[in-house]
C-alpha cells in the first residue's frame, strides 16, 4: 500500500519562500566571509600606509611626541613634508630621480618595443632561446650587477653620473619591459593588420592605424611600471653614484643621522608614485607578471 | 524516483532576464532537450538545475526534495561540461572516480564504478593516462564516464557534442543516446543543434528570449510548433511562411494567397474568420507541398528561382509574387530556375499563424 | 567573348606589383628588430656580468714584473708580488710618455746651451737642479739661468752636460758654476728604481709601482702591473667578520618571509579570483605595496616600531605598557628580524599574488564548476584542483621571491641599521661603499649569484621529479 504523501506547498507559498531566504541566507554567510578577509587583508596594507601619510602631513612637534595621538592627522600640517621637501639635497635628488626615471623609461620602450614586436610576430631561429635568456636575465640580481658597472663606469670616466645610472636602470627594466610588449602585441591579432594591409593599408601604415592604437594603453602602462621600478631602485643608486644622488639614495645615506620627520615625510614622499601609479595599470599586471609562468 | 521540477524559475543578470518564469516538469528516466539558439537562455537554466547559478525566484525540485539554493555537490546530480573540464593534472582515473571520492565513496566501491564507466564508454585503455595527450574524442569519452560513475538519477549535459568535428559528433550521439537508455538517468541536454536535439530527446522544451516555448515531442514540435518562432527555429529547411488574406462569407472561409486561394481545413475555419479581411501567416514545411509541373484547381502558381539538387531531394526556392518558399521534390521531378510551376497545399499540413502574437491558430 | 586588349599591360606591370621582399630582408627584419635589445643587454649586462665574475678571482694588481735596464723595452727579469718589501740600488730618470699620477716620482730636465770656459757654446741636457732660474716667461716658463754652485766641498765643482736627458748618456761637457744658460727646453722624467726583491729578483722598475719609505733606500710594491687569479677576495670574503652572520641572516630571513608570505599570497589571490563587488579595488590595494621601495616600506615600518612609533602608541593607549619598548636597538636583535619579516610580507606578497591570480586566471571556470558539481567542498577544491594547477606559477613565483630574498637591503637598513642585523647585500655595499674594496664586493656579489642560480635549479628539479615521479 502506498502512503500518499501530502501535497508539496506552492512554489509561492509564504513557507517555501521563508526556507529559501534561510538558504540563501547560508550561501551569503560564507560571501560575508570573503568579504571580512578581503577588509582585513586591505586594512594590513592601508593602515601602515595611513600612518606613515599622517606623520608626513603634520607638525614635526606630533612626531616626535609620545605617546602618538591613535587618531592621525591631528593636527594637520604640512610642517614635516615641508622640512623635508626643504633639507638639503632633496630638490636636487627630486629632479635627479626624475630624469633617471624618465631616461629610463624612454630609453627601455624604445628599444624594447621592436624586440617584444619581434618576439609576437615572428618565428625565427633562435626565438625561444633570446626569450629563454630574457627571463633569466629578469630574475638577475640587481646587487649582481651594480658592482661591476660601478668600476666599468668608473674606468669610462662615467662615474656619479645620473645617465650612467639611467643606464644601468634601462638594462634592469629592458627585459621586463621587453615581454610585456610581446605579451601587449600578442594580444593583438595578426589577422587585423593583415586586414589593414588587404584594404590597402601599407604595412607601416596598417601599424600605425590598427595596431598602435590596441597596444599603446598596454605599452603605457609598462612604461609606467619603468618608471616606478627606476624611482624605487636604491642599491645601484647607491653604488652609482656619490654627489649626483637620486631620491632613494640620498634617503638612505640620511637615515643614520636624520631626523624622524624627514625619514617618515621622505618615506611617504617615495611611495606617492606606486598610490597614483599602481591605479592605472592594475589591469596590466597580470600582462606584465601572468606570462611568466607559460 | 527522480522526478525534476522546475517551477516559476527567473534568472537576471544585469536587469536583463536570461531566463523568465520557467516552467518544466521532467519525469524520471525522461530525456529532456533544451533547444533554443544561442543566448536563449537555455545554459542559465540548466545551471540553475546544476546550483552553478542560483534562481532568483522560483522553485527548483529533485524527486520531491527543493533543491533550488542548495550547492551543486549537494543535490545528487551529474554533469558533463561543454568544455568537458577534465582535470589536467590527474590521470584518467583520477578524473572518473574524483566525484566519488569527493562523496567518500569507499575505495573499492570506486574502483569497481571507474571500471564499469570505463568499460561503458569503451576507455579502460586510457584509465591511467592524463588528460593532456588525449584527442576531443577521447576527452568526451572520460567526461561522460565521469558523470556516469556517479550514479546520479539526474544528469545534465551542457552542449556535451559542440566541440567534436561533425564526423565524430554523429557518432557520439548514437552511442550517447544508447547510453543514456541503459543507464535510464533523467537527463536534461542543452543543445543548439535542432537535428540533435530531435534525433535524441524524449522531448524537446524550444526556449526563445529566456522563455519556453514549447515542451512536445520531437514530432510534435517539428509538425506543429506552438508559434512562428519553434516552425522557424526547427527543421532544415525551417518552415516557411507566407502571408495571405482571410476572406469569410456566407460561411465559407478562404484565404488569398496573390491571385490564388487556398482553402483551409474545416476544423480551423471558425478560428480564421476572425480574421476577415485581415492578413494571416501561412505556415508549411518544404516538404508538406506537392509541387505540379500544370495548372491544377486549388493549386498556387509559383515561378522557380533556384534549384539546388540534395542528393535525397531536390530542393527549390520559388516565388510567389515578391515572396520566396522553399519546396522539395523528388530528385526525378524535373525543373529547372525560370519554370512556371503549381504547388498544392495540403489542407492538414498547413499551420495558420496570427501574424500579431505570431502564435499557432488551434 | 573576348578579352579586351587591356589587360595585356596588367600582365606586364604585375611582376613588379607582387614581387614579394627579398626573402633575406623578410628573414632579416626579426634579427634586426631585436638586435638593440641584444646589443644592450649585452653592453650592459653580459659584459659587466663576465667583470663582476672577474673581478672577484682575478687580481689585475697582483705582480710587478723587473725588467733589466730602465728602458721599456729590455727583458724581463722576474716578477714580484704585490706588496714585496724591496731595497732600493739606483735610480734614473725616464722620458715620461704619458700623463700618470699616484705615486710617480718625477724630476725635471733643461736641454741648456751653456758658455763654456774657452767662450764657445755647449747646447746639451742637465736636471733642473742643476740650474738657477734668472728669467721666466709671462706663462712661467723657464727661459734662462746660471749654472749652480757645488755646495759639497768633496764634489767635483764643475757639472756635466749630457747628451740626452739621462745620467747614463754621454758627457758632452763639463761646465763651471754660475755659467750663463740659456734653457731651450724642458723635460719630465719619470724617476725608474733598480731594485732587490726579498727573494734576490734585481730589476728595474717605474716609480709609480713603488712605495717608498722615508729613509728612500727601502720600500714596498704598491701595485704591480701583470695579473693573476687569486682566492684571495673570496678568503677574504670568508674571513670577514660579518661574513657569517650575513648569510646566515639572510637565510633565516627566507625561511621566515617565503611560507607565511605564500599562504598570504595565495589566501590574497583567492579573494581576488572570488570576484567580490569592487574587486577591482581590492586588486588596487592589495597590489600597492608592489610598487614601492624597499626602503620605504623599511621606513614605513620604522615608523611602526621605532621608539616612540604607533606600536609603542598603541600599546600604551591600550594600557599593556607603561613606558615604550625600545624594539630596533642592539639588544633587541629579534625584534629587528620580527619588524624585518614584516616589512618583507607587507611589501613583497603582492607579486606573489599577482603571479598567482594569473595563474588561477588560466584554470577554466567549467574546471572549477565541475569540481562544485561533483561535490568538491572549497577547501577540497584549493586541495585537489587549484593548488595542483598553479604549481607551475607558484615554482616560478619561489624562483622570482627567493632571488629576490638574497637582494634584501634598504629594508635591513631602514630597521635596524646595518649592523646588529646584516644581510648579504648590504655587506657587499658595505665592502664597496664604505671599505672600497671591490674585488671583495665582486666577491659578495657573486656569492649571491651562486646562491640565486643554485635555489633555480633546485626548485626547477624539484619540481620536475616530482612531475616525473606522478608521471611514472
Amino acid at each position: 500500500m502506498a502512503i500518499q504523501n501530502p501535497p508539496p506547498p506552492a512554489w509561492d507559498s509564504p513557507e517555501v519562500s521563508a526556507q529559501h531566504e534561510k538558504m540563501r541566507a547560508k550561501g551569503a554567510r560564507g560571501r560575508i566571509g570573503t568579504y571580512v578577509l578581503a577588509i582585513g587583508i586591505a586594512l594590513w596594507i592601508i593602515l601602515p600606509i595611513f600612518f606613515l601619510f599622517s606623520m608626513a602631513f603634520t607638525t614635526q612637534e606630533t612626531v616626535r611626541s609620545y605617546p602618538k595621538n591613535i587618531l592621525p592627522l591631528v593636527p594637520f600640517s604640512t610642517d614635516t613634508m615641508q622640512f623635508f621637501l626643504q633639507s638639503d639635497g632633496v630638490a636636487e635628488g627630486l629632479v635627479n630621480s626624475i630624469i633617471v626615471a624618465v631616461i629610463t623609461l624612454v630609453l627601455s620602450t624604445v628599444i624594447a618595443a621592436p624586440a617584444g614586436y619581434a618576439l609576437s610576430r615572428f618565428f625565427f631561429r633562435g626565438r625561444d632561446l633570446f626569450r629563454l635568456s630574457i627571463l633569466a636575465v629578469r630574475a638577475f640580481p640587481i646587487v649582481v650587477l651594480s658592482i661591476p658597472l660601478a668600476v666599468l663606469f668608473l674606468r669610462a670616466g662615467l662615474f656619479d653620473s645620473i645617465f650612467s645610472l639611467a643606464l644601468m636602470h634601462t638594462a634592469l627594466a629592458l627585459p621586463t619591459t621587453i615581454l610585456v610588449v610581446a605579451s601587449v602585441f600578442a594580444s593583438v591579432p595578426y589577422e587585423l593588420e593583415e586586414a589593414g594591409q588587404v584594404f590597402g593599408a601599407s604595412p607601416l601604415r596598417a601599424f600605425r592605424y590598427i595596431v598602435l592604437p590596441l597596444v599603446a594603453p598596454g605599452i603605457a602602462a609598462s612604461s609606467v611600471f619603468t618608471f616606478v621600478l627606476s624611482w624605487n631602485e636604491v642599491f645601484a643608486a647607491s653604488v652609482l653614484t656619490l654627489e649626483n644622488r637620486t631620491l632613494p639614495a640620498l634617503v638612505l645615506t640620511q637615515l643614520s643621522q636624520s631626523s624622524d620627520a624627514y625619514q617618515f615625510a621622505g618615506g611617504f614622499f617615495l611611495m606617492v608614485p606606486s598610490l597614483i601609479f599602481m591605479f592605472f595599470i592594475r589591469k596590466y599586471l597580470f600582462n606584465m607578471w601572468g606570462q611568466v609562468s607559460k | 524516483m527522480s522526478e525534476i521540477r522546475i517551477e516559476h524559475v527567473s534568472k537576471s543578470f544585469n536587469g536583463q532576464y536570461a531566463v523568465q518564469d520557467a516552467n518544466l516538469t521532467i519525469a524520471d528516466g525522461e530525456f529532456l532537450v533544451l533547444l533554443g539558439p544561442s543566448g536563449c537562455g537555455k545554459t542559465t537554466l540548466l545551471r540553475t538545475v546544476a546550483g552553478l547559478g542560483m534562481a532568483d525566484s522560483g522553485r527548483i525540485s529533485i524527486d520531491g526534495r527543493d533543491v533550488t539554493y542548495l550547492k551543486p555537490g549537494e543535490r545528487k546530480i551529474s554533469m558533463v561540461f561543454q568544455s568537458y573540464a577534465i582535470f589536467p593534472h590527474m590521470t584518467v582515473r583520477d578524473n572518473i572516480g574524483f566525484g566519488l571520492k569527493m562523496n567518500n565513496v569507499p575505495a573499492s566501491e570506486i574502483q569497481a564504478n571507474v571500471a564499469e564507466a570505463a568499460e561503458l564508454l569503451h576507455i579502460e585503455n586510457l584509465l591511467d593516462r592524463r588528460p593532456s595527450d588525449m584527442s576531443g574524442g577521447q576527452r568526451q569519452r572520460v567526461a561522460v564516464a565521469r558523470a556516469l560513475a556517479m550514479k546520479a538519477e539526474v544528469l545534465l549535459m551542457d552542449e556535451p557534442l559542440s566541440n567534436l568535428d561533425a564526423l565524430l559528433r554523429l557518432e557520439m550521439r548514437a552511442e550517447l543516446k544508447r547510453l543514456l537508455a541503459d543507464v535510464n538517468a533523467t537527463t536534461i541536454y542543452v543543445t543548439h543543434d535542432q537535428i540533435e536535439a530531435l534525433s535524441m530527446g524524449d522531448r524537446i522544451a524550444v526556449m526563445k528570449d529566456g522563455e519556453i516555448q514549447q515542451v512536445d515531442g520531437p514530432s510534435t514540435v517539428y509538425d506543429h510548433p506552438s508559434n512562428q518562432f519553434v516552425g522557424s527555429f526547427i527543421g532544415n529547411p525551417p518552415m516557411n511562411f507566407l502571408t495571405g488574406t482571410v476572406s469569410a462569407a456566407n460561411g465559407s472561409v478562404s484565404v488569398a494567397v496573390g491571385p490564388d486561394q487556398i482553402t483551409p481545413a474545416a476544423a480551423l475555419a471558425p478560428a480564421l474568420k476572425a480574421f476577415d479581411q485581415k492578413p494571416v501567416t501561412i505556415g508549411i514545411r518544404a516538404e508538406s507541398m506537392e509541387a505540379l509541373s500544370s495548372p491544377v484547381p486549388g493549386a498556387i502558381k509559383v515561378s522557380v528561382v533556384v534549384v539546388e539538387p540534395l542528393g535525397p531531394q531536390n530542393l527549390l526556392t520559388v516565388g510567389l509574387g515578391d515572396q520566396r518558399l522553399k519546396v522539395s521534390t523528388h530528385p526525378s521531378f524535373p525543373v529547372a530556375a525560370g519554370d512556371d510551376l503549381w504547388l498544392q497545399f495540403p489542407s492538414d499540413q498547413i499551420r495558420w499563424i496570427d501574424p500579431k502574437t505570431e502564435q499557432v491558430l488551434s | 567573348m573576348t578579352a579586351p586588349s587591356k589587360p595585356q599591360t596588367d600582365v606586364e606591370s604585375a611582376p613588379t606589383a607582387v614581387a614579394p621582399p627579398p626573402s633575406w630582408r623578410r628573414k632579416a627584419t626579426p634579427y634586426l628588430l631585436i638586435a638593440p635589445a641584444l646589443i644592450y643587454l649585452a653592453a650592459f649586462f653580459a659584459y659587466p656580468m663576465v667583470q663582476g665574475l672577474i673581478l672577484a678571482v682575478y687580481d689585475d694588481e697582483a705582480l710587478l714584473p723587473l725588467i733589466a735596464e730602465p728602458d721599456i723595452t729590455s727583458a724581463q727579469t722576474g716578477k714580484i708580488p704585490q706588496g714585496t718589501a724591496i731595497t732600493i740600488l739606483a735610480r734614473q730618470g725616464n722620458l715620461l710618455t704619458e700623463e700618470l699620477s699616484s705615486d710617480l716620482l718625477i724630476e725635471v730636465w733643461f736641454q741648456v746651451e751653456v758658455a763654456q770656459a774657452d767662450g764657445s757654446a755647449v747646447t746639451g741636457w742637465t736636471p733642473e737642479s742643476r740650474v738657477r732660474i734668472r728669467e721666466e716667461s709671462a706663462e712661467g716658463d723657464p727661459l734662462a739661468g746660471t749654472i749652480r754652485t757645488k755646495l759639497s766641498s768633496t764634489a767635483d765643482p764643475l757639472t756635466d752636460i749630457y747628451s740626452e736627458p739621462n745620467e747614463r748618456s754621454d758627457v758632452l761637457a763639463q761646465v763651471e758654476p754660475r755659467s750663463a744658460a740659456r734653457i731651450v727646453q724642458t723635460a719630465e722624467l719619470e724617476v725608474w728604481f733598480q731594485v732587490r726583491a726579498e727573494d734576490g729578483t734585481e730589476g728595474w722598475t717605474p716609480s709609480r709601482f713603488v712605495q717608498v719609505f722615508g729613509d728612500e733606500e727601502t720600500g714596498r710594491v704598491d701595485r704591480g702591473t701583470a695579473g693573476e687569479f687569486t682566492t684571495r677576495f673570496i678568503e677574504k670574503m670568508r674571513e670577514d667578520r660579518f661574513f657569517g652572520s650575513a648569510w646566515r641572516t639572510t637565510l633565516l630571513l627566507m625561511a621566515l618571509i617565503l611560507p607565511l608570505q605564500f599562504i598570504l599570497a595565495i589566501i590574497m589571490a583567492l579573494v581576488i579570483h572570488a570576484r567580490l563587488k569592487f574587486s577591482s579595488l581590492f586588486l588596487y590595494v592589495f597590489s600597492v605595496p608592489m610598487g614601492m621601495s624597499d626602503l620605504a616600506v623599511g621606513i614605513l615600518f620604522f615608523s611602526i616600531f621605532t621608539g616612540n612609533g604607533l606600536l609603542n602608541s598603541v600599546l600604551d593607549g591600550l594600557g599593556i605598557i607603561d613606558s615604550p619598548q625600545a624594539f630596533l636597538t642592539a639588544e633587541s636583535r629579534n625584534w629587528i628580524i620580527f619588524a624585518i619579516v614584516l616589512a618583507e610580507i607587507w611589501r613583497a606578497t603582492s607579486i606573489v599574488m599577482v603571479i598567482v591570480v594569473s595563474g588561477l586566471q588560466a584554470i577554466p571556470d567549467e574546471t572549477l564548476e565541475a569540481a562544485e558539481l561533483f561535490g568538491a567542498t572549497y577547501w577540497q577544491k584549493v586541495r585537489h584542483i587549484m593548488l595542483p594547477l598553479l604549481k607551475p606559477s607558484l615554482q616560478v613565483a619561489l624562483i622570482l621571491r627567493t632571488i629576490l630574498a638574497f637582494q634584501v637591503f634598504a629594508v635591513v637598513i631602514a630597521l635596524g641599521g646595518g649592523d646588529v642585523v646584516t644581510v648579504l647585500a648590504n655587506e657587499t655595499f658595505r665592502q664597496y661603499f664604505a671599505l672600497r674594496n671591490t674585488n671583495v664586493a665582486s666577491a659578495y656579489a657573486v656569492f649571491i649569484l651562486l646562491l640565486s642560480i643554485g635555489s633555480a635549479v633546485f626548485y626547477l628539479r624539484a619540481v620536475r621529479t616530482q612531475a616525473e615521479m606522478a608521471a611514472s
